[in-house]
Formats: C-alpha cells, structure tokens, sequence
C-alpha cells in the first residue's frame, strides 16, 4: 500500500479506501448504465450529505447529523467507497448514541477522503481512459 | 407481472431497486411515508420494500400504519436498512415485517428469493 499516511490513519488500521469489486456489481445489476448514474447521483448527492452534517454538528442537531451520515454511508456501501462508509459509520453510532463529540473528526476526515474517491469514481465513469 | 412498492427517500437505491427489479416487477416508487400509503391504499401492491430511515415518518411507523390499517394489513413489508445492527433482524420481525434485507445490496438472489417467497405467501393468504 503506497498510500500516505493520513493524520487518522491509525484508527483506519491501512484498511483499503475503495472496492473495485462494488463497481463490478452495479455493472452486473444494469450494465455501465447504471453504473454511470449510480456515480453521478452519488457525486452530487455526497457533498449535500457532508454539508448537511457540518451544518447538524454547527447547530448541534444530532438527528439531522445521524440521518446525512447514515444517508452517505448506505450509498458510500453501495458504490464501493469504504473508507467513507467506515467513517460515516462511527460518526453515525457517536450520534446515534447521543453525542456529537468527536463527530467533528470524522466528518472532516470525510471531507478530505471525497476528493479521492471522487477521483476514482470519476476514472471509473470513463472506463476508456483507464 | 407482480407490483412491488418501493418506499426509499434516496435517489441512488431507487435507481439500483429499479435495476436489479427490471423486467421481473412492476415497480411503483415513493419518497416519503405520506405519499406511500396513499398510494397502497389506491393502487395496492403486490409487497412493498420499506426503507427505514426515511425522514419524517420512518419505516417502522410507515409499517405500523400498515398493520393497523383493515385494507393494507396483509401487505408482505420488506424492511430494507443499512443499520445492519445486532439483533436488528428480530427487531423487525417482531415489529412486524415478514423479512429484513440490508443495505448495501450485494447479492440481490437474496432480495429476489425473499420477494418470491413473501409475494407467494400474501397470495396464499398466509400473511
């Protein structure tokens, strides 16, 4: 893994960021098609979700951070990007379990992990150029 | 051709429903727990996947105003979540869905043999 190490990098344990193999599915479910909206809905849904859980943790309204971080690790799960679901994972459990501490952490770790799988899923969209 | 209703809030997963259900169902989709038993209620499906985490009214209420309804109580409800929690799956059998599918739908045989099964069970009035 040449991957640099990122300041979270221990709590990630160097598990991989992305899975080819969940692209490979949407392509047996319905084909390069699918697999083409399935990633533009995603890019334009993912940075919605992120602002809507900066904005939850800013007005400290667990519900609304709990829901945009379970609505971005569901589609994160289903386009193969791991590392995002991982991270929305535990944001989702601090929140879901009353607490927005250390919430802030993870959702900046997100930030900075979506420009990489928004990267990757872009070379995935044009599968000419890979 | 059998209906099936899809209730799910997100773009993304009504899109992979609509894929992975393509020439097997009838699909029907709605947003949001207002609109779904609205439209159960005039045009009654076959089942009904429900997602759980919906805002508004949730899932779990969506599948309690289901039961509680004379015309929509025999609907077989699959609950889709990605909350994958331990115990969840009894959770949602006792709450009264016939069966539990998680997010993110890896192998979709699993989604279909599960609507198979609650599809043939509703008709049989087993339900």
């Amino acid at each position: 893994m040449t991957e640099s190490i990122s300041a979270n990098a221990g709590e990630d344990g160097g598990l991989p960021s992305t899975d080819e193999a969940a692209l490979e599915r949407l392509k047996r479910f319905g084909g390069g098609k699918l697999l083409g909206e399935m990633i533009t809905l995603y890019l334009e849904a993912a940075p919605e979700r992120l602002r809507a859980a900066r904005t939850g943790l800013e007005t400290s309204d667990i519900k609304a951070t709990e829901m945009a971080l379970h609505a971005l690790k569901s589609s994160s799960a289903q386009l193969g990007a791991m590392r995002m679901q991982r991270l929305c994972e535990r944001g989702e459990a601090l929140a879901r379990s009353g607490t927005l501490e250390n919430v802030a952490g993870l959702v900046s770790s997100l930030e900075e992990e979506f420009p990489r799988v928004q990267d990757w899923l872009e070379r995935a969209r044009r599968p000419e150029v890979a | 051709m059998n209906t099936v209703a899809v209730v799910e809030d997100n773009a993304d997963n009504r899109l992979l429903l609509q894929a992975i259900l393509d020439g097997l169902y009838e699909v029907v989709e709605y947003e949001n727990g207002v609109d779904a038993l609205a439209g159960l209620a005039a045009q009654l499906p076959d089942l009904v996947l429900l997602d759980i985490s919906l805002p508004g009214m949730d899932g779990n209420e969506i599948l309690a105003r289901i039961r509680a309804d004379d015309q929509l109580r025999r609907l077989p409800v699959i609950a889709l979540t990605a909350h994958a929690m331990a115990g969840d799956r009894e959770k949602y059998l006792s709450a009264g869905f016939n069966d539990y599918i998680t997010k993110p739908i890896v192998d979709e045989s699993l989604l279909l043999s599960a609507m198979e099964k609650w599809i043939a069970a509703g008709r049989d009035g087993k339900i």
